[in-house]
């Protein structure tokens, strides 16, 4: 039996032919890879925005409450020692007119 | 030796061949009854394993004020619930729970209801619902097996208390139960979406899919105003505590649109720890009690005679006695009036001379005029359960109805009726009905209900109305409602309260009222302020119109409205003289 002697070029075409392979499966398996890891990441900054949202809704709502008038009245009176202006000490000024 | 060699060889290929064949064969058969056969069942199998649908929640929409401050919203909150372990024992599953009980401050009576539903194997129990974010994070921190938290939201009230009556309530699973919320329950609470949830092998989430987007609740402007509601609130309060009264309300609105920018009542509670069950605190007396308006229904019996020009205004009323019997009755006056014309007679509040001038009316015309102004119907106010009140049918009066309703007696009204009344006045003879909804703030603007405008009185008779209903405050029995320097029309009312056991009016018990309207140049707003069985005094000149005075004039700061120049002067001048003034 005599095998068969393949020449120089025909190896180099064989090997480009095998890493030419080689590479495009690599490149599909990083691709998949790639992009399973950015759907996490996605995922996470999706979850991270919508968070952020309701952390925002959260923080509007809270200062609302800390700006009730209730609230704002009791410091008003009694941290600052605040009084209702007594009738004529409130001055009224007709910027209309000024203008 | 060498043929039988050659013919075991042949035999035993043949028999790999035909193995690997058979081999072949069965993978096929295999594969086809894989991806053929079970393919749907196989397909649902691997979609259940790696992908989960889930419902997502629309958000509730939020409500606001008219300058935009909120008033409700709904916010995230962790909810714990447990599910038994595979092949776990129910004293296991109990064990389990109860071990964390503790940290979400479960107490008997709940822990024994969790107890009856796992002896019932259920599959998913609450154990806490909308709890606080530390508790929260001691329950991740305890890390038991089979506790799993669940977000959701909460409805919360930043302003706490404010307009609590009006705003109404949500049950655990934020469904509206009273008020706007109820009222306006399918608009707030949207629509439920559905998701694809795509999980790797380690049951992480790596993608998410929205296979149905859920529709966020719309968000509500209210007529509100938070401020004014809160000067509303504030003095009531301070009026029901002062006079020991059972309960007040105060309503204020723009005439000319018919927004309701306050609507108090006394006693109320917060809305983010209400009342549980439900008392009668929840009742919104504003647009759900109804009671007999005494004088301040007055504004009916002076609009009829001059509507229909039954009495002449030079006319005098002799009213000296100081009680008129009629039918059988006597009507009593406050005290004696002497003789008093036309105009006296309803700036004095005359019970004698107002019955006087019913007759002259007529119970046709008078019935015609209660009507019209819109009592024994409802508003139309977009609140729920709204009362009509009542109002017996014209064939059911008897030979002492014309007296008693010229007075403001046999007939029940709400709050919001008076105040539309006096708002037809202030609209020069037009009525125009409340709302409170401004806007439904969603992706478009709408505008829920455009007035609509109707003709109760002729002009020129709203403004003799008018002028006689300024004169009542200026010189009249509503003269604790003056604010100097600004013009206000109004009616006072005292009614004695009627006693279903009995069947007969209480000489002891009242309800105190004041309905009255502030100009500048045109109508600003209009205010009705009622305290059911004030202690001591008890006219409504002596305890409502004082709180129309300081609610207005709070109101009037607030808006930035000046006193008539004349009155600026003297308040100015009066303050320059006193030392130290700063």
């Amino acid at each position: 039996m005599v095998r068969k002697k393949f020449s120089k070029k025909e190896i180099a075409i064989g090997i480009a032919c095998t890493l030419f392979v080689l590479l495009v499966l690599s490149f599909y398996v990083w691709h998949q890879t790639e992009s399973v890891s950015l759907g996490y990441d996605t995922a996470e900054m999706e979850q991270r925005v919508i968070q952020l949202e309701k952390e925002v809704e959260k923080l509007e709502t809270v200062k609302s409450s800390l700006l009730t008038l209730d609230r704002v009245e009791n410091i008003a009176r009694n941290k600052l020692d605040l009084v209702e202006p007594k009738d004529g000490q409130v001055l009224y000024r007709d910027i209309d007119k000024e203008r | 030796m060498k043929g039988y060699h050659q013919k075991k060889v042949k035999k035993r290929t043949y028999f790999l061949a035909f193995l690997f064949v058979f081999w072949m064969g069965v993978l096929v058969l295999r594969l086809v009854q894989l991806q053929v056969i079970d393919h749907a069942k196989l397909k649902a199998e691997a979609i259940h394993q790696s992908q989960n649908i889930n419902q997502i929640k629309p958000k509730r929409g939020s409500i606001f004020d008219r300058n935009m401050t909120i008033l409700a919203r709904s916010i995230p909150r962790y909810s714990v619930f447990s599910q038994p372990l595979e092949g776990e024992s129910r004293s296991a599953h109990w064990a389990r729970i109860k071990s964390i009980g503790r940290t979400l401050e479960l107490n008997q009576s709940k822990l024994l209801a969790i107890k009856a539903q796992i002896d019932k194997d259920a599959n998913f129990i609450w154990l806490a619902r909308k709890i606080e974010e530390k508790t929260a994070d001691r329950v991740i921190d305890t890390d038991i097996n089979g506790i799993y938290l669940m977000e959701e939201n909460k409805r919360f009230y930043p302003q706490g208390r404010r307009a609590a009556h009006v705003l109404g309530r949500v049950d655990i699973d934020e469904r509206g139960v009273s008020g706007i919320e109820y009222r306006y329950n399918t608009t707030l609470q949207g629509v439920e979406g559905e998701g694809l949830i795509s999980r790797d092998a380690k049951r992480r989430r790596y993608h998410f899919e929205t296979l149905k987007a859920p529709v966020d609740g719309k968000e509500l402007v209210l007529t509100l105003d938070e401020t004014i509601q809160y000067i509303a609130e504030k003095e009531l309060e301070h009026a029901v505590l002062q006079s020991r009264a059972k309960w007040g309300t105060v309503i204020i609105s723009e005439p000319s649109t018919g927004e309701i920018l306050a609507m108090a009542n006394y006693p109320t509670y917060d809305l983010n720890q209400p009342p549980n069950p439900p008392t009668k605190l929840d009742r919104n007396k504003a647009v759900h009690h109804t009671y007999d308006p005494g004088s301040t229904f007055k504004i009916v019996t002076v609009s009829a005679a001059v509507e229909n020009k039954s009495v002449g205004f030079e006319e005098t009323f002799d009213c000296t006695p100081g009680y008129v019997v009629y039918a059988g009755n006597t009507f009593w006056d406050h005290e004696r009036l002497g003789i008093l014309s036309f105009h006296d007679v309803f700036v004095h509040s005359s019970n004698v001379g107002s019955i006087f001038i019913g007759q002259r009316i007529g119970e046709d015309n008078l019935f015609r005029a209660i009507t019209q102004f819109g009592f024994g119907q409802r508003t139309g106010i977009d609140l729920p359960a709204e009362e009509r009140g009542l109002l017996n049918p014209l064939d059911k009066w008897t030979k002492i109805s014309v007296a008693s309703h010229s007075i403001g007696y046999e007939i029940s009204v709400t709050p919001i009726q008076m105040l539309q009344a006096i708002n037809v006045i202030a609209n020069r003879g037009l009525t125009v009905p409340p709302k409170i909804v401004k806007k439904i703030n969603g992706s478009d603007m709408e505008d829920p209900s455009p007035p609509i405008h109707q003709r109760v009185l002729s002009s020129d008779a709203a403004e003799i109305v008018r002028n006689i209903l300024f004169d009542a405050v200026a010189s009249g029995t509503g003269i604790p409602a003056q604010i100097p320097g600004y013009t206000i029309f109004g009616k006072t009312g005292t009614a004695q309260k009627f006693d279903r056991d009995t069947n007969r009016y209480l000489s002891t018990a009242h309800v105190a009222s004041f309905v009255g309207v502030v100009e500048d140049r045109s109508p600003l707003f209009s205010m009705i302020v009622v305290i059911d069985d004030p202690q001591g005094h008890f006219y409504g000149g002596q305890v409502a119109a004082p709180v129309f005075r300081n609610i207005a004039k709070n109101i009037l700061r607030y808006m930035c409205v000046p006193p008539a120049q004349k009155s600026l002067d003297t308040l100015i001048a009066s303050n320059t003289q006193r030392p130290n003034n700063e």
